[in-house]
């Protein structure tokens, strides 16, 4: 049954022309095409899981191009952890598409939206399924185009024009970074694909920058620092685009990448150390950011930052397992917190957490959902993050690097404390403003409702309850997991402090100490304007730039049209002194026809008859 | 009989007569005149090779009869455009006609 | 004797010729042309190409030289004779036909030909005939075709149109 995987995103493909090619005469029925495209690759996701042998496999589809007797094939790898990432995109895809047909109800180009998602559920599938760096680059600029596409939806907004431009500009940036990567591993090692990686011929530093490379691409995709900067305007696209592509899937996809590629990156210690590295700055900074921001999308956009950060940081460190691991709860329950908060919206219509208050009375299934999501977020004991986050500390604890375990631990316990001040902002207390909020419609409900239990469940398949069952998956290993009862008590207790301060902070109206200190106030101010990094890049980049274009605009203006425009001057010049000849008089056409004549006979004499 | 080369030079000062009348005249028919004396010139070639170096079908007689034709043809089509040219400018000087430029 | 003639026929021809281009009056000149093509018909006659002399004589003289007297009276004008004949480019027009004439003497000079008396039997009227008609048919048909198509374009230029 393995070998119908190469059907999963065809499907979604068709949707996509479907929708593109009949979407005016569908209408609301082009959202039927894409869920129900996306049921039938999730049936085919099941299957394939089901099919699954250990160790998994590859096979070929046909062999593509050849660069000097090195062929590029047209491959699928069908392993544990595509088989992961088939599973979690198709499920979630699909609650999101079931969701969006409420959410996006009303758009006019609703079935425009729909022939996107479509193409982007393919280019993603595709994405994991490839076999080599070069299919992965294709499927990666898809989701790319189609994030792009759809972070700009409603073009008509100025600044959601801008943010889909800024996505594609920043992506690019590691983009660029991935393409000389995968050339720099075709040139020296001969082989793109994944299974080959850990055995090419090539030199130690080549692989290393190589492998850098590639994560620079990963940081464009999974939002790392300093790359970080489009994701939270990403949030101008529609709630469930941001659910889906800038929280699930596509953002996801860096760190796939470096899990797929991890053998490539284990050889080098440097490469590790630097995504660690990376991880743990984007992983405090966005945390922090998140605690200050009071907009509900952009919260949960800097969260989703910090949390891949999280596992990138478990990678670096190691933590091929507990990285994954974590992919795959975040994506079911940053969905879901993606999309209760596209319930909330819809609800009041304003996304700043400040003028809402005590909607759990008047949205009991988004309330109860959303806080479900978010506990399991904080880490709390039994939810899905809790399990996940508690491997990446034993694994950053038993790395032995307290810097990596404390950045770890700060950003658990901001996590803990941004989403408690959401919570406590959002669904609990007084409402703040005059709102006519109402439940959601069921199409609405419904995908939250089973985001919530797969955000609730899906832990213990790694908890040791389960022995370790997603460990073993992923790894084909047979080692149990045992209860660490000291990091299990360490972390709740961290992530209880963190909504306790969050509680004595908003519901108490308790202050800090030293709160009117001036450096507080200094710091806060650094904190809520995101650190100045996109200050710092209009400075350094946007107005260099734009320098650089003036000056070049003058040398253009001055010696390149004064170029041009003097050769013109030149021939018209020459033109004016030269046209004198043609008199218009026919007996000096032929003087000089005779002149002519008797100088070409003069030179066939001389030179060549020897005459003269 | 008197050398070939006598008779080359009277068809060579014909022909520079001709050139340096189709130079030097502004009138037009002057002008038909020169090419005239030009064409005469070849033939006095064709036909004195012919004599001088024999061909067994006569081919330099042949081919001044087609040149002979083919004067005719000129002279007639050159001679009414002159006349046609006379009737739109009252005039056969070709210095009187610079149109043909720029 | 021969010599004699030839020399008188070629005197003729080159003053006539030079006279026919340098005379004030063009219509002097045109008879100073008829004069010229008179005498090189002599020339055939010397060179035993009577044929061709007399094609010479009902040709240029009979015909085309009536069309130059018609064209002069057509276009001669009464203020003609007193203006300059010659245009602004005398002197290097002059002096390119000489410079032609002194190269081209040259070679004459130089070449074999002033040492070649003629030997060849007198081509007569009916080879030239047969050729006419045998191996030179396409070009004699093209040139009345040529003819032809003189004769319809001087119509159709010269008619006054109404």
């Amino acid at each position: 049954m393995v070998n119908i995987a190469h059907l999963i995103p065809v499907f979604p493909f068709l949707a996509f022309w479907l929708n593109i090619a009949f979407g005016r005469r569908l209408g609301r029925g082009s959202a039927y095409v894409s869920v129900g495209a996306s049921l039938i690759s999730t049936v085919l996701a099941i299957l394939v899981f089901m099919g699954l042998k250990p160790g998994g496999g590859s096979y070929e589809l046909a062999t593509w191009i050849t660069i000097h007797d090195h062929p590029i094939t047209l491959g699928i790898i069908v392993d544990s952890l595509t088989v992961m990432m088939l599973l979690v995109v198709t499920i979630v895809g699909t609650l999101i598409q079931i969701y969006s047909i409420g959410y996006m109800g009303g758009d006019i180009r609703f079935s425009r939206y729909f022939a996107y998602i479509s193409l982007f559920m393919s280019s993603m599938l595709g994405l994991v399924l490839a076999d080599n760096l070069l299919m992965l680059y294709i499927f990666w600029e898809g989701v790319g185009l189609c994030s792009c596409l759809l972070v700009a939806f409603w073009y008509e907004k100025p600044a959601a024009a801008a943010a889909g431009v800024k996505a594609f500009v920043t992506t690019r940036i590691g983009d660029t970074g991935l393409l000389i990567g995968i050339l720099i591993l075709l040139a020296t090692g001969h082989s793109l694909r994944f299974a080959d990686m850990g055995s090419l011929p090539g030199s130690e530093i080549l692989m290393a920058v190589a492998a850098l490379l590639i994560f620079l691409g990963a940081m464009g995709k999974s939002a790392q620092f300093p790359l970080h900067v489009w994701l939270p305007d990403a949030m101008e696209g529609p709630t469930s685009v941001s659910a889906l592509i800038h929280a699930a899937t596509m953002v996801a996809a860096g760190v796939y990448l470096v899990a797929r590629s991890y053998v490539l990156f284990a050889m080098h210690p440097l490469a590790l150390q630097t995504v660690a590295i990376i991880g743990a700055i984007s992983a405090i900074m966005a945390a922090s950011i998140a605690c200050t921001a009071n907009d509900i999308k952009k919260v949960l956009a800097y969260s989703t930052v910090s949390q891949l950060g999280l596992m990138m940081l478990a990678l670096g460190a190691g933590g091929f397992t507990a990285g994954t691991f974590h992919l795959m709860t975040h994506a079911f329950f940053k969905a879901l917190l993606f999309l209760g908060a596209g319930s909330v919206i819809h609800a009041v219509h304003t996304q700043d957490i400040r003028q809402m208050g005590g909607l759990i009375h008047k949205m009991k299934i988004t309330g109860v959902t959303f806080i479900i999501g978010a506990l399991a977020l904080a880490g709390i004991m039994p939810l899905s993050g809790f399990w996940s986050k508690d491997e990446i500390f034993i694994t950053l604890w038993q790395s032995g690097n307290p810097l990596l375990f404390g950045a770890a631990v700060l950003t658990s316990f901001l996590t803990a404390f941004y989403m408690a001040r959401v919570i406590f902002l959002t669904f609990l207390g007084e409402p703040r403003t005059e709102t006519h909020a109402h439940e959601s419609p069921a199409v609405m409900t419904f995908p939250l409702v089973i985001l919530a239990v797969f955000a609730a469940g899906l832990g213990f398949i790694g908890s040791p309850w389960c022995h370790g069952a997603f460990q073993n998956f992923l790894t084909g290993g047979e080692e149990a997991v045992h209860l660490n009862y000291g990091m299990i008590v360490f972390s709740t207790a961290l992530s209880l402090s963190g909504i306790g301060l969050a509680y004595l902070l908003i519901v108490k109206g308790f202050k800090l100490p030293g709160s009117d200190c001036p450096c507080r106030n200094w710091f806060i101010r650094l904190v809520e304007n995101k650190y100045y990094v996109d200050e710092l890049y209009d400075v350094v980049f946007v107005q260099t730039f734009h320098k650089i274009c003036e000056a070049m605009k003058r040398f253009d203006q001055l010696h390149i049209d004064g170029a041009v425009n003097g050769v013109s001057t030149i021939v018209a010049f020459c033109a004016q002194a030269v046209k004198r000849l043609q008199t218009g008089l026919v007996e000096n056409y032929l003087l000089m026809q005779a002149g002519g004549v008797l100088a070409l006979l003069l030179f066939i004499l001389g030179k060549l008859c020897r005459i003269f | 009989m008197i050398p070939l080369g006598h008779i080359v030079a009277l068809s060579l000062f014909l022909f520079c007569v001709g050139v340096y009348g189709v130079l030097t005249q502004r009138n037009a028919i002057r002008f038909l005149i020169s090419v005239e004396l030009i064409l005469n010139a070849a033939n006095i070639n064709l036909i004195a090779f012919n004599k001088y170096l024999g061909s067994p079908d006569g081919l330099g007689q042949v081919f001044a009869l087609f040149v002979i034709g083919v004067a005719a043809a000129a002279s007639v089509v050159g001679l009414i455009l002159v006349i046609a040219v006379y009737r739109l400018r009252k005039s056969v000087n070709t210095d009187d006609f610079n149109t043909l430029k720029w | 004797m021969n010599e004699a003639v030839f020399y008188i026929i070629a005197f003729l021809v080159g003053a006539g010729a030079l006279l026919s281009v340098t005379v004030r009056d063009i219509f002097h000149g045109a008879i100073w042309l008829a004069l010229t093509l008179i005498s090189i018909a002599f020339l055939y006659f010397y060179l035993d190409a009577g044929f061709l002399g007399v094609i010479q004589i009902l040709v240029y003289v009979g015909g085309i030289m009536a069309l130059f007297v018609f064209a002069i009276m057509l276009t001669a004008k009464i203020g003609d004779r007193s203006i300059s004949q010659v245009n602004r480019q005398f002197w290097p027009g002059l002096l390119i036909a000489a410079t032609l004439f002194v190269v081209l003497g040259k070679v004459v000079m130089d070449g074999p030909w002033m040492r070649l008396q003629a030997g060849s039997p007198v081509t007569d009227l009916k080879t030239i005939g047969t050729s006419l008609v045998t191996s030179y048919v396409v070009p004699f048909e093209f040139i009345s075709l040529l003819l032809l198509a003189a004769l319809v374009g001087a119509v159709v230029i010269g008619k006054v149109k109404k």
